[in-house]
């Protein structure tokens, strides 16, 4: 049996509502139900069957703001007669704005809550949409889709190594954590060393190649093309925990990316959010191949770079006409933001950035939210409607529907001028949380929010251990979009490193949370257990090679 | 129909005002109800950790802003890292180039091998200035895929970039077509 939703707490009804339901049961709402009136973006009314304008009927004033309907005598009433109401008639305590179809309790003169009716307002959404619009999934896929996201977490140290003890870890003599050691700069790579540095530390992936995920004698494209990315990746894991603390030349990594990524491969500042999304798409390309036989899409190939960072992101398209909502999913590596600043238009209709940057701060928080706000497709964007047959105006909204053990969130710090034709980076400070709730922008949430935070299943059930995320890297960038320097914080043990190429220090939190933050990493709380934060409970695999026979170690 | 008259006029001119502050007041309710229910319902449980954070990061702004904060940095390099070492601008460590196998110093085996690979700019440049030549072909061939095609991706101001660089080098990449 499943609990109730944990993110709501349900209110408590007054005594007034419990007597109402005791004696009315939900009659009273039923009849409310034909009278309302619901809107394609999700708002919902009373309205009088002949439209007319409702008035007090007790003082006929219509121009007083808030009008209420006696769930028991049908009469209308403005604010004050609606208190005065219950003392006239006895029993006649419930009301409902019609406005915004809520309750209201004529003695305690508050809104009030009822999850039975809220059931009754969505089951009016239910009627005007089409089926399953409003997350109403049988109990039994809802076990599914929980087993399955479970399943992509922390199951690596189980299955793939053939070690089934712990060898005695002699890695942790050194006082410094482990795999904590610099990366030289092989001539403007530091976009690579910044978020190579992140991904040494995200424990899912670090755990899939320290436990031996990727075995080189095993290996076929190894053997065969003599070339693979992932046994590249494996050989940088290996030295970088290998215990040697003079910082470590990526080079062998840095040729083999450049024969997968052919348009990348130059000697020039590059771009850190392009080598992760090349990195990571080449390892899905090749180890999707060799683990599924063919090219498997985001829901179902299991190659580590889908099992830590895929997730699912919701686009929902909601005709303005009529109502209908068009639902697409789409996996993500990771998600990139707009900063959310705001963008005024002059009257001259060139865009100006609001001159009050004091007052309004930009939050990260804030990013997401303007992500994942409802957006109106401007009248040259018409979206072809199903039901309607023609291009209506449409409402865009981006929720996400699935989070990954590892969420990368990429801030689009450049803004271009069509008039000057020239972009240029944006420099102003984001302020970043160390602990991330992501559950305000789960599709289950976002849909509620849409109809106005009923107490209904949204389809929302995992618990909220999922959505709960901690940070574990930001890779920083100074300078201008040409030119610049990125350097990486990682923290490990609690205690936060700053990775500068070859260049490793010890910072304070302060120095992380006012740095310039242009990828931030999280991994969900649950992977943060003690045990994976020293290592000692992988054990060594065979694969890990302390010394490599290869250019960049000696 | 009422013809206008000297009343009719007043209270028709004050009827707009009137729907706005009536929309106006709308909203507010609007927007009143909407917290009330989701305080009410506990929706909104982080807002104490979100506080908190946005304080923390407040706070860590002014300290890092106080100059008398800075410590064992001087100008953005350091003496020593917390191994105890110290490193060169330009990387030192030399080993072989694995696709020619020339010893070549890590700070510059990025310009190493995009020569070495074919790779590059300056190497499709090359390519394309003679672009008859299949002898061009062999000198470049290298591991690397020779193509008169010009994939700029990452040679463009590409707008959504952010481009890095190395402390030490002068190197001004970005738009400049010519070695």
């Amino acid at each position: 049996m499943f609990q109730r939703n944990p993110l709501y707490t349900n209110p408590e009804p007054c005594q007034h509502l419990s007597d109402y339901k005791h004696k009315h049961g939900f009659s009273g709402y039923k009849a409310i139900q034909k009278l309302l009136v619901t809107s394609p973006i999700g708002k919902i009314s009373l309205k009088k069957p002949n439209l007319r304008i409702p008035r007090c009927s007790f003082c006929n004033g219509c121009e007083k703001k808030r009008i209420f309907l006696c769930l028991i005598c049908s009469s209308f009433s403005c604010f004050d007669h609606t208190l005065l109401h219950p003392k006239a008639e006895i029993g006649h305590t419930l009301f409902i704005d019609i406005e915004r179809a809520e309750l209201f309790c004529g003695l305690c003169c508050d809104q009030i809550y009822d999850p039975d009716f809220d059931q009754v307002v969505m089951a009016k959404h239910s009627m005007v949409l089409p089926q399953g619009a409003i997350g109403n999934e049988s109990i039994g896929q809802r076990l599914i889709k929980r087993r399955r996201l479970v399943s992509g977490v922390g199951l690596y140290l189980n299955s793939k190594s053939k070690f089934s003890f712990p060898i005695k870890d002699l890695r942790g003599k050194s006082c410094f954590p482990e795999g904590l050691r610099g990366l030289n700069n092989l001539g403007s790579t530091c976009f690579m060393n910044s978020v190579l540095q992140a991904l040494l530390h995200a424990p899912p992936f670090r755990d899939y190649f320290l436990s031996g995920g990727h075995s080189l004698e095993d290996c076929k494209r190894r053997t065969i093309d003599r070339l693979c990315l992932i046994c590249d990746i494996n050989a940088v894991f290996s030295a970088m925990y290998s215990g040697d603390r003079n910082p470590y030349s990526p080079a062998r990594f840095l040729y083999s990316w450049w024969q997968h990524s052919a348009n990348l491969a130059s000697y020039e500042q590059q771009d850190a959010h392009e080598f992760f999304i090349s990195m990571l798409n080449t390892i899905h390309e090749k180890e999707g191949i060799t683990r599924n036989g063919s090219k498997g899409n985001g829901g179902d190939c299991q190659c580590i770079a889908h099992r830590v960072f895929y997730g699912l992101l919701r686009s929902d398209v909601t005709c303005m006409a009529c109502g209908f909502i068009s639902t697409t999913y789409d996996p993500f590596l990771d998600i990139s933001l707009n900063l959310d600043i705001n963008i005024a238009l002059t009257e001259k209709g060139k865009k100006v950035t609001k001159s009050n940057e004091d007052d309004s701060k930009s939050t990260l928080l804030g990013c997401l939210d303007l992500f994942t706000r409802p957006e109106k497709l401007g009248s040259d964007q018409k979206l072809y409607c199903q039901k309607c047959k023609e291009r209506q105006n449409s409402l865009k909204q981006m929720s996400i529907t699935k989070l990954p053990p590892v969420l990368t969130l990429h801030v689009k710090r450049f803004e271009h001028s069509f008039v000057k034709k020239l972009s240029r980076k944006i420099d102003r400070y984001l302020q970043f949380p160390f602990s991330l709730d992501m559950t305000p922008y789960l599709s289950s949430s976002i849909l509620r929010a849409r109809y106005g935070n009923r107490i209904f299943n949204f389809g929302g059930n995992e618990s909220d251990t999922f959505s709960k995320f901690e940070i574990f890297a930001v890779v920083t960038h100074s300078g201008t979009l040409e030119s610049g320097h990125y350097v990486s914080f990682v923290r490990l043990r609690k205690q936060w490193y700053r990775c500068d190429d070859a260049w490793i220090t010890e910072v304070d939190e302060a120095t992380v949370r006012a740095s310039q933050c242009y990828m931030i990493f999280y991994a969900q709380k649950t992977l943060f257990n003690n045990a994976s934060e020293d290592l000692s409970h992988l054990p060594t695999s065979p694969g890990r090679e302390v010394f490599i026979p290869i250019a960049g170690c000696c | 129909m009422s013809v206008p008259n000297e009343e009719n006029l007043s209270s028709q001119s004050q009827l707009p005002s009137h729907f706005f502050w009536d929309l106006l007041d709308s909203i507010i309710v609007d927007v009143a109800s909407e917290s009330h229910r989701v305080a009410k319902l506990g929706l909104d449980a982080n807002l104490e950790e979100d506080d908190e954070e946005l304080k923390l990061s407040a706070q860590a702004r002014v300290r890092v802003a106080d100059p008398s904060n800075n410590s064992n940095e001087a100008n953005g390099k350091y003496v020593v890292d917390i191994f105890g070492q110290t490193h060169p601008t330009v990387a030192n460590e030399i080993f072989e180039c694995m696709n020619c196998g020339r010893s070549i110093a890590a700070g510059r085996f990025a310009p190493h091998l995009e020569k070495c690979m074919g790779k590059g700019r300056k190497a499709r440049l090359k390519v394309t200035r003679s672009s008859s030549g299949a002898q061009n072909q062999n000198r470049y061939s290298r591991g690397g895929s020779v193509s008169t095609h010009t994939n700029h991706s990452s040679n463009n101001s590409s707008v959504n970039r952010l481009a890095n660089g190395n402390a030490g080098f002068e190197e001004h990449s970005n738009g400049t077509t010519h070695p």
